[in-house]
């Protein structure tokens, strides 16, 4: 029970913290000092309660009556549940750090509000993982949906508030396809309970159907292509340390949801079916994950590059999950177990370099007042620490070696691999072709973020205001550090994380765990099949890099001269930073032989814009029609009664003895009535 | 299992091939002096072209950061880390856990990331086009190696190099024909890798000014012509260990070594003599067709790929 009581405890600090927030009104400095330290305090508790319960072999159980008796109030902290709480809470950990100096930027702009939407955010999140019953899930669900949209809406612009209108529309209509999942499987079992759920399975057709409605639902949480049409407008308009919780925790919960309908809930009895669903469930994140690195590398705005690259990611995710699935409809339990495990650890590199990335950018933001990647440039000189963490979060997420980013996409490779050996013909033609997208994605992911650093921190400053930049604050910095060190952390002692990733696919699949690491050595099940060494890289990678310097150092004492600095050689003329690389012409190629897939997205857009114009036009319809309504029959009732007040008012003459008056002629006409 | 013998191999054949590197080139050179009936600065040339720039002044541009202070070092480490992994004179893969055919790629991309860095952090435009046309190269051309070695891989069961090279040498491959397909489009993709015409984008002389090269001099510019000689001679090796096997020792003994060697040299010497006759026969394909090129890799090895479902 002591991953519950830390969950209850972090839940219970972080309540504290969100009334804190509203108590302290108009005292920022005490509210950034006050919510931060309350909210790194919840977060603490957290990822103690996410490890534990990963660490537990049996999941906790909290099972309390709620004041409704349909819909008991059930906590079930499950290895999963663990993952994704340590995962939150991780980051949220960063975000509180990280905001006691951001939070600044919105002085004025209420600071109270936004610590208070946080910490609501936050529990909901960790609130959902838990939940192990339907009714509330979906309130939770509906929580966190509710809190994210105030944070996008944060900045009160059009651009934030239409973006905000359009995560409102896709979220909910997200949620009603899931309630709808769930209203399926809570027929058959009689209960919301998703123990009641396992315990009776739903028949065979409808099952799917239950899976496609959870899947779609989820996926739109997710940002998965083509719902994804709300991240890169959404994310990017809240605060940069919630955007990073957005992209780094909250679509994972779509991924979690898909995971938890269709292997926790679903897969232990689904029939030949859930093939179908695992090869979905593989092309959907394809698909996702080539055209959300195609789409990022187009933008110029760093935060919508990021949220492009999301997309991406969860496309990457999904990969995992669906060889995951693949696995179980085959009855390969490596195979499932490799698969989902690949998919858990991505999400977990995911959130931490995604939200790594999303910090720096804020960084820079803090410092520059924009977002225009163009108008950075040359930040490395003035802002080291910053640079130097984003370049860590830069390569990770290139999936470059021996970074955590590697690692996961080596064994979503490997898991591709094993289903390509040994699957249903459809499955053999299936995997390699996702094999392949995820080496188109990896290049392209290289070329992005060689742009994104490139344009933001290297080379010759391209405005005023990056000429004068400062470092960010000592927090702020702290915050990108712990996220930065734990990238590399997570690819070099990834001979220690895979085993518990795999630990905890097995526990959710219900099979035995797989051997994923020997020594330091990693291996996919089978060693014939492949191995790595991220430690080792390393090793080699330094004792290497000490001959080109040996051999520099050699040659010193002969040399002509010192360094010198000259300018770059620009063809005769005098060379000026319009004529570096810029944010669109370093890109332009691939705009230029990717050019299909780009105006593949304007059709995509539009059918999305054309939805979310149809809504707005039933709103101001709603609002045309609210005064016909108001004239033609509140109005009129509301004339009758005041005309009757004012022909009442003839018997109130004022005079005590005409009351007098009335008094006996009613008690004279109620003893008439009596007798 | 990994033991220390196999790290000494791995170690002894990086070190080779750094030292043989200058030499390849120096081949390069050589050959296409001859088809230009030149006499040409002869076979040691690079060496002393290295010796001198390592004893010239380092000029930077007043706008680099350390990005491009320490790509010249990087490529070098990532390039020398790779040859480590690749099978040359054994079928084995000396070092095991970077011999994998994903790990491979991907610290390529590690080199590749810093190679294009530079470009954009030297502030000249030359270098900044060539990183961003070395990346579209690459873009270009990792699925096709991918799915190449992909099918391959399949056939032998196993994506460490030397487990496929092995499964070639001993002809214990299901699909010859897929075997074969996949080997000509990996060939195409390496190729295009090694950077010559009609390829030749990133680092187009005439055009670029060597892209990412332009602002380099001294000690560091002998650093990337080395390691670039080095990344055309890993390519090729990479090439030959899976595909052409032939010759390379299946088990660690002295002789067996030597005969490696021996074999590995010829192979090397032959393919790059052929390829200097390619680039010097062939013009530079407009760098906005180079995907009308690359689609040709992707079909063969999408060819590869059916005959290997259909199993023939």
């Amino acid at each position: 029970m002591i991953p519950l009581s830390l969950l209850i405890m972090s839940l219970l600090l972080s309540c504290g913290g969100a009334i804190l927030c509203l108590l302290l009104k108009n005292r920022e400095g005490d509210i950034r000092l006050g919510g931060s330290g309350v909210g790194i305090a919840a977060a603490v508790a957290g990822l103690a309660s996410g490890l534990t319960a990963i660490g537990a072999g049996q999941p906790a159980v909290l099972d309390a009556a709620g004041p409704y008796p349909f819909a008991h109030f059930v906590l079930r902290l499950d290895p999963l549940a663990g993952l994704m709480i340590a995962v939150i809470s991780l980051l949220s950990l960063v975000a509180w750090i990280y905001g006691f100096a951001y939070v600044r930027e919105y002085a004025g702009r209420g600071v109270g509000a936004m610590g208070f939407f946080m910490n609501a955010f936050i529990a909901s999140m960790m609130l959902v993982v838990a939940a192990d019953n339907a009714f509330w899930f979906l309130i939770f669900f509906e929580m966190m949906s509710l809190a994210s949209y105030f944070l996008v809406i944060f900045d009160q612009d059009d651009e934030a508030v239409g973006a905000g209108f359009l995560y409102f529309l896709v979220a909910h209509g997200g949620s009603v396809l899931i309630m709808a999942a769930f209203f399926l499987m809570a027929d058959q079992a009689g209960s919301f309970d998703f123990a009641a759920f396992r315990a009776h399975p739903l028949p065979a057709p409808l099952d799917s159907v239950a899976f496609l409605l959870a899947f779609i639902g989820f996926g739109a949480k997710a940002g998965m292509i083509p719902l994804h049409i709300w991240l890169p407008r959404a994310h990017p308009a809240a605060p940069s340390h919630a955007s990073a919780l957005m992209s780094g925790v909250m679509i994972k919960i779509g991924v979690f949801g898909i995971v938890k309908v269709g292997i926790d809930l679903l897969g232990a009895s689904a029939g030949p079916a859930m093939l179908g669903w695992g090869l979905l469930v593989l092309a959907f994140g394809a698909v996702s994950s080539v055209l959300g690195v195609v789409y990022a590398l187009a933008e110029h705005d760093i935060k919508k590059l990021l949220a492009y690259h999301s997309v991406e990611n969860i496309g990457i995710i999904l990969l995992g999950v669906g060889t995951g699935m693949i696995g179980m409809a085959l009855h390969q339990p490596v195979l499932a177990v490799l698969g989902l495990m690949a998919g858990l650890y991505h999400l977990l590199n995911h959130a931490v370099f995604k939200g790594l990335l999303f910090l720096g950018a804020g960084s820079t933001i803090f410092r520059m007042h924009t977002k225009d990647m163009e108008e950075m440039g040359g930040l490395a000189r003035n802002m080291p620490w910053t640079a130097l963490s984003f370049l860590v979060g830069a390569l990770a997420i290139s999936a470059i070696p021996p970074l955590n980013g590697f690692v996961s996409e080596w064994y979503t490779y490997q898991a591709l691999f094993a289903a390509a050996l040994d699957g249903t013909p459809l499955v053999k033609f299936a995997a390699p072709i996702a094999a392949v997208m995820l080496a188109l994605t990896g290049a392209l992911a290289v070329m992005c973020f060689v742009k994104a650093y490139g344009i933001m921190f290297a080379g010759a400053p391209r405005s005023h205001h990056a000429e004068e930049a400062r470092e960010a604050p000592a927090a702020m910095v702290a915050g990108m550090a712990v996220l930065a060190v734990a990238c590399v952390a997570l690819g070099l002692l990834a001979p220690l994380v895979a085993p518990v990733m795999g630990r905890i696919a097995a526990a959710t699949i219900g099979t035995a765990p797989v051997t994923l690491a020997v020594g330091a050595t990693l291996l996919p099940g089978d060693a014939q099949q492949a191995t790595l060494s991220t430690p080792l890289i390393a090793i080699l990678l330094i004792a290497m890099a000490c001959l080109p310097i040996a051999l520099k150092a050699a040659f010193a004492a002969k040399r002509g001269g010192d360094r010198k600095v000259a300018a770059p050689w620009a063809a005769g003329y005098l060379p000026d930073h319009h004529m570096s690389a810029s944010a669109g012409g370093f890109a332009q190629p691939i705009r230029m032989f990717f050019a299909p897939l780009y105006s593949m997205r304007q059709a995509i857009a539009g059918r999305w814009t054309g939805v979310a114009h149809g809504f707005e036009r039933v709103v101001t319809l709603a609002r045309r029609t609210e005064p016909l309504a108001d004239r033609n029959v509140i109005a009129p009732i509301a004339g009758a009664v005041d005309a009757s007040g004012k022909w009442l008012q003839v018997i109130q003459a004022g005079d005590f003895r005409i009351y007098c008056l009335y008094i006996v002629a009613a008690l004279i006409a109620l003893l008439a009535l009596a007798v | 299992m990994l033991t220390f013998s196999h790290l000494i191999l791995g170690l002894f054949q990086a070190l080779l091939l750094l030292a043989a590197a200058p030499l390849v080139s120096g081949l390069s050179r050589m050959v296409r002096a001859k088809l230009h009936t030149r006499h040409g600065p002869g076979l040691l040339q690079d060496y002393r072209d290295i010796a001198k720039l390592l004893t010239r002044q380092d000029l930077t541009p007043p706008n680099s950061g350390f990005a491009f202070r320490l790509m010249p070092a990087v490529m070098l480490t990532t390039v020398l880390v790779i040859a480590m992994g690749i099978p040359m004179l054994t079928r084995f893969t000396p070092v095991a856990p970077i011999g994998d055919l994903i790990t491979v790629i991907y610290l390529f991309a590690l080199a590749r990331f810093f190679f294009s860095l530079s470009g954009i952090d030297s502030g000249s435009s030359f270098s900044g086009i060539g990183g961003s046309r070395e990346l579209t190269m690459g873009v270009l051309v990792e699925p096709v190696m991918l799915l190449s070695l992909f099918v391959a891989a399949l056939l032998a069961g196993s994506t460490n190099l030397g487990a496929i090279g092995s499964a070639i040498a001993d002809g214990h491959v299901r699909s010859a024909t897929a075997t074969v397909i996949a080997a000509l489009s990996f060939a195409y993709a390496i190729y295009i890798e090694l950077g010559k015409l009609p390829y030749d984008m990133a680092e187009a002389e005439q055009e670029l000014q060597e892209g990412p090269l332009t602002e380099y001099s001294g000690p560091s510019l002998a650093l990337i012509k080395w390691a670039m000689a080095l990344k055309q001679t890993v390519v090729v090796a990479w090439f030959v260990g899976v595909f052409l096997p032939f010759g390379s020792a299946p088990e660690m003994t002295f002789f067996g070594l030597l005969f490696g060697l021996v074999a590995f040299a010829i192979k090397l010497v032959l393919i790059f003599a052929a390829v200097g006759v390619v680039e010097n026969s062939v013009a530079r394909v407009r760098f906005r067709l180079t995907p009308q090129h690359s689609w040709v890799g992707v079909g063969a090895a999408s060819l590869a790929f059916v005959f290997y479902l259909v199993g023939l």
